[in-house]
């Protein structure tokens, strides 16, 4: 953890990339896009039920990691310790939930 | 002031209700914890005087039941937990060699909430009873069906605003270390206190949401008559246990780090030795906190979760013994060929390691699943436990502020009264707890309010009690000193030890309001010593002199708090209008601090210089 942490806090401050707003567009037509797939499976009616489910799971993963890398910004440089935290966080409820229900109500 | 706008300052008691200083919000938390470090010791007292004899009648079952579970509640919500933020306010932002907090309006407001939600704790005795259900308050005995009265639901608001503060201070401290640091402060220069303060603040982050999630669950169940842990409408109430111990295991590493923390500063201080193995310190800090988070069933052995999850939870409780282990040999190593000077502050540093390694032997026993259905619920676990937070916390707390008094008051306290309460303190310990090992393994129940004679216990009892007399003594001594040490002059030199090591040391006891006039330039670790054995007598600036931006001093934080507390109150009593009203107070506040921009203001350079403060 120490080696990548180094220097971090002055990097959260200062960095903020003057890229053009391409990347930002294609972002946001991709997250239309995935939102657009999700309710078309729905609003079709005649797919398979489980498959909409799965299909609906996918989209929404990937609408996360779209927001989260392009609008938060965690695809940046200097975001290692938001992203550490966000991996802990997911961790520690992921550990709660599966102990719970593989251990303990086996 | 050269400047336009012109700052109201105050003084007297509004100075303190809208500081936003984190030095003297340090010292808020210091007055209020101690204050409730006191109420829960008279209440410990109580209930070793209760349990002096066989069959004695001081207090009532009720009130014993009532004792016991303030006693857990208070001591570590609101007694060390704030002893902790006290140590944490008045010394992380010196160590990293920032001017504040990230967020000083939050830290006031983090307090307030605290203050307010301990008070609602607290009143409950004068209100109708206490909470009675033991500070884990397990359903079902704290359900409905089998605690009637309001007691409960004083636990279930009271700490749910209390730690809404808790969990505001932690993330404004993650906050600070990451963004405050001075330049050249790298992570692995940061000073050992700030590292386990900022783990500390990470596992608050982490661990708190889940107490958070269990309290309102429990409330809903008693207030609002919903059924999560009723078996009878499909609840569950071994569920209860689950939330309350993924919050709970974690909680006792919120407490047993900072006090680490104090000592791998302490130590190398007084043995006049850098810390053996700074990096493997910093492992095995983080290395506790990641596997304290995935041994919380180890506390429901006997629950009935079955063999495999018995098995796996006693490894990874075994686990942590390896990293403590570490820290542990660190400290010897450091104090190994040192040249040892035994302060007050030492004192209690080198008591603290021989006493928190038998808190930890006997955790390792307790978490020897077939072994624990033996201990569970008798006094071993109350001896286990009051090993570790006692003997591993508070006297990490009391070497602290031994350690850094003269940094938060400009007082060195007094030396020989320092050491007469520290003999005190840890004989009257080892008295009181060394001997409820024991009367655990002969079978004497926890939480019971008295016994019959004639089972062995009677002796081990009366030991038992008069060692924590001793210790109450203790603390008065320590109280009598600060009272003689502050009627002296505030004369303390910027680095009173004469051997600091970091950077708080190199700047005046206690600080000016801005800390530092020139941001310090960090070259290694121990940045103070590092300057010291360059020859220089201070830190070299990282700056030019100039005006210092400071946040500005807010009754905001004050007034949520109120109105929070006064929406809780409404609530247990279902007086859904005065919830209303408290609320409503609590979000104009929060609408005036969002809508209305205040930047603060200026200390020019002019005024630094006059008072002759260097960086």
């Amino acid at each position: 953890m120490s080696e990548h942490n180094t220097n971090q806090g002055s990097a959260v401050r200062h960095r903020h990339r003057t890229e053009g707003p391409q990347k930002h567009v294609i972002a946001f037509i991709f997250s239309i896009v995935l939102t657009l797939i999700a309710f078309a499976a729905v609003a079709a009616g005649g797919v398979n039920a489980s498959f909409t489910i799965i299909l609906l799971v996918v989209m929404a993963v990937l609408q996360v990691l779209v927001q989260l890398g392009y609008w938060m910004h965690l695809k940046d440089k200097g975001h290692m310790i938001p992203i550490l935290f966000m991996a802990f966080g997911f961790f520690v409820a992921g550990t709660a939930v599966i102990t719970a229900l593989y251990w303990v109500w086996w | 002031m050269a400047h336009a706008h012109s700052v109201k300052r105050h003084t007297g008691l509004m100075d303190w209700l809208t500081t936003v200083d984190h030095k003297k919000i340090g010292i808020l938390y210091l007055i209020a914890g101690a204050l409730f470090f006191g109420i829960g010791g008279i209440e410990a007292l109580m209930i070793r005087w209760q349990l002096i004899k066989p069959m004695n009648d001081f207090v009532s079952a009720q009130t014993f039941n009532e004792l016991i579970t303030m006693h857990g509640t208070t001591m570590i919500f609101l007694g060390v937990m704030p002893l902790i933020f006290a140590l944490m306010n008045a010394v992380v932002p010196l160590q990293i060699g920032a001017r504040d907090v990230a967020f000083p309006f939050l830290n006031s407001l983090g307090f307030w909430t605290f203050l307010f939600g301990g008070i609602l704790l607290n009143i409950s005795w004068m209100m109708g009873g206490a909470p009675d259900a033991g500070w884990t308050a397990y359903t079902p005995l704290s359900t409905t069906a089998y605690s009637g009265t309001h007691g409960v639901d004083f636990y279930t608001v009271g700490l749910q605003i209390a730690g809404l503060g808790t969990l505001i201070g932690g993330i404004n401290f993650l906050a600070t270390v990451i963004t405050m640091r001075a330049p050249g402060m790298t992570f692995m220069r940061m000073p050992m206190f700030t590292w386990t303060a900022f783990i500390t603040s990470a596992i608050i982050l982490f661990a708190f949401p889940a107490i958070t999630v269990g309290l309102v669950l429990l409330s809903f169940d008693r207030i609002l008559g919903a059924n999560f842990f009723e078996v009878s409408n499909g609840g569950n109430p071994v569920l209860w246990q689950h939330i309350f111990w993924i919050f709970g295991h974690p909680e006792v590493y919120i407490l047993i780090l900072p006090a680490f923390g104090v000592i791998s500063d302490v130590i190398p201080t007084f043995a006049r030795k850098r810390l053996f193995g700074y990096s493997s310190m910093v492992f095995a800090t983080i290395l506790i906190a990641f596997l304290g988070f995935m041994v919380w069933a180890h506390h429901m052995f006997t629950t009935g979760m079955g063999p495999v999850a018995n098995a796996l939870f006693s490894i990874s409780t075994m686990l942590i013994a390896v990293p403590t282990g570490i820290k542990i040999f660190n400290w010897l190593f450091t104090l190994w060929g040192g040249q040892i000077r035994f302060t007050s502050a030492n004192l209690y540093a080198s008591g603290f390691i021989p006493t928190f390694v038998m808190g930890g032997v006997t955790g390792v026993m307790l978490a020897s699943a077939p072994a624990d259905y033996q201990f569970h619920d008798t006094y071993f676990v109350v001896a286990h436990f009051h090993y570790v937070i006692v003997g591993g916390l508070v006297l990490g707390l009391f070497s602290g502020l031994h350690y850094w008094w003269p940094k938060m008051f400009g007082r060195v306290l007094d030396e020989k009264l320092g050491k007469i309460g520290f003999w005190f303190f840890i004989i009257g310990f080892h008295l009181t707890f060394f001997v409820q090992h024991f009367l655990g393994l002969m079978g004497m129940q926890r939480r019971i309010f008295t016994y019959l004679p004639g089972q062995g216990f009677d002796t081990l009892n009366l030991v038992s009690t008069v060692g924590a007399l001793m210790m109450g003594v203790g603390v008065l001594v320590f109280l009598l000193n600060v009272v003689v040490t502050t009627r002296r002059p505030a004369d303390a030199p910027n680095d009173p030890w004469e051997d600091g090591r970091t950077l708080e040391w190199s700047i005046p006891s206690p600080p000016p309001e801005y800390n530092f006039k020139q941001t310090p330039l960090v070259r290694g670790l121990d940045a103070y010593w590092k300057e010291k054995m360059a020859g220089h007598t201070e830190m070299t600036p990282a700056e030019p002199v100039g005006p210092i931006h400071m946040p500005s001093a807010s009754i905001l934080p004050f007034v949520m708090s109120v109105g929070i507390f006064v929406a809780g109150l409404g609530f247990m009593y279902h007086q859904y209008l005065v919830v209303g009203l408290g609320l409503i107070v609590t979000f104009v506040c929060m609408a005036i601090r969002s809508l209305y921009d205040d930047h603060g203001w200026h200390i020019d350079p002019e005024e630094t210089t006059e008072k002759g403060v260097k960086a």
